[in-house]
């Protein structure tokens, strides 16, 4: 079952990588040609995106809480006893900046949700930007603790 | 339009509380993964590893609901500080490096 919950919990991380992304250069660079696969990456429309990313954020976080007990009790003790201290390092970040990234959320939802008034628009792209870096981060070091005995020959 | 001033000022005081709450360890609640027990407020380890992440989100939770409560009449003059909403967590995550560095240098 948590295997499970772990392929989903990744799954989705996919997704929301997918379109947190898109939206960050969306509106961090922004291009009205579509000519080409990088322009067209770039000209979606952005706010189209807040719904979803702000539904999976919230359910691949959950999830994520959900099998973190296996995490603790055996992943990360077998971490320690292998002395990576910088993979357990990665992973204590992982979920501090997780938590701060779910206290941005409603900040998130709310600049995309109102017309982009003055002053506004760095805000949008400030907070879009930290939630992007948030969940790449994340993305990685899941993957990264994921493969560690394959990556590392244990 | 004064309730939108609050978003910010929540996403600055969840950041805010919930580093407090890490380095000074305000779990509402702590959960001992190997037994499956819960227990009110930060509790020392039974059986195996606690686990205080839980317990440090519901109290930043709390603690940001009551900043914005408590700041929404205070906001409906003047205009949003929609800075604060992105530039006091990214002073919080670069504390957080700071915190843990330990685990990168040894």
């Amino acid at each position: 079952m948590i295997t499970v919950l772990l392929i989903v919990h990744g799954l989705l991380a996919v997704v929301l990588l997918g379109g947190i992304t898109h939206q960050a250069m969306s509106v961090a660079w922004p291009s009205r040609n579509k000519a080409g696969i990088i322009r067209s990456f770039r000209a979606v429309n952005g706010s189209v995106y807040a719904n979803a990313n702000v539904a999976l954020y919230l359910v691949t976080a959950t999830l994520g809480g959900i099998i973190y007990p296996v995490y603790r009790v055996g992943v990360r003790t077998f971490l320690e006893d292998a002395r990576l201290n910088s993979a357990v390092g990665l992973f204590e970040l992982k979920e501090q900046f997780i938590a701060v990234g779910l206290g941005m959320l409603p900040l998130y939802w709310m600049l995309w949700h109102r017309p982009p008034k003055a002053g506004a628009g760095p805000a949008r792209i400030a907070v879009t930007l930290i939630l992007c870096a948030i969940v790449w981060y994340a993305f990685l070091v899941g993957h990264i603790l994921n493969n560690i005995r394959g990556l590392f020959g244990l | 339009m004064s309730r939108e001033k609050v978003f910010p000022i929540f996403a600055a005081a969840f950041a805010v509380i919930y580093v407090l709450a890490v380095e000074y360890n305000w779990a509402l609640f702590t959960y001992h993964p190997r037994i499956g027990e819960w227990q009110w407020l930060a509790q020392p380890a039974k059986d195996g590893p606690p686990m205080y992440w839980y317990g440090w989100l519901v109290t930043s939770l709390l603690g940001a609901s009551a900043a914005s409560l408590i700041s929404w009449p205070l906001t409906r003059r003047g205009s949003a500080q929609l800075w604060l909403g992105w530039m006091v967590p990214i002073v919080i995550v670069v504390i957080f490096v700071y915190l843990f560095r330990g685990f990168f240098l040894h």
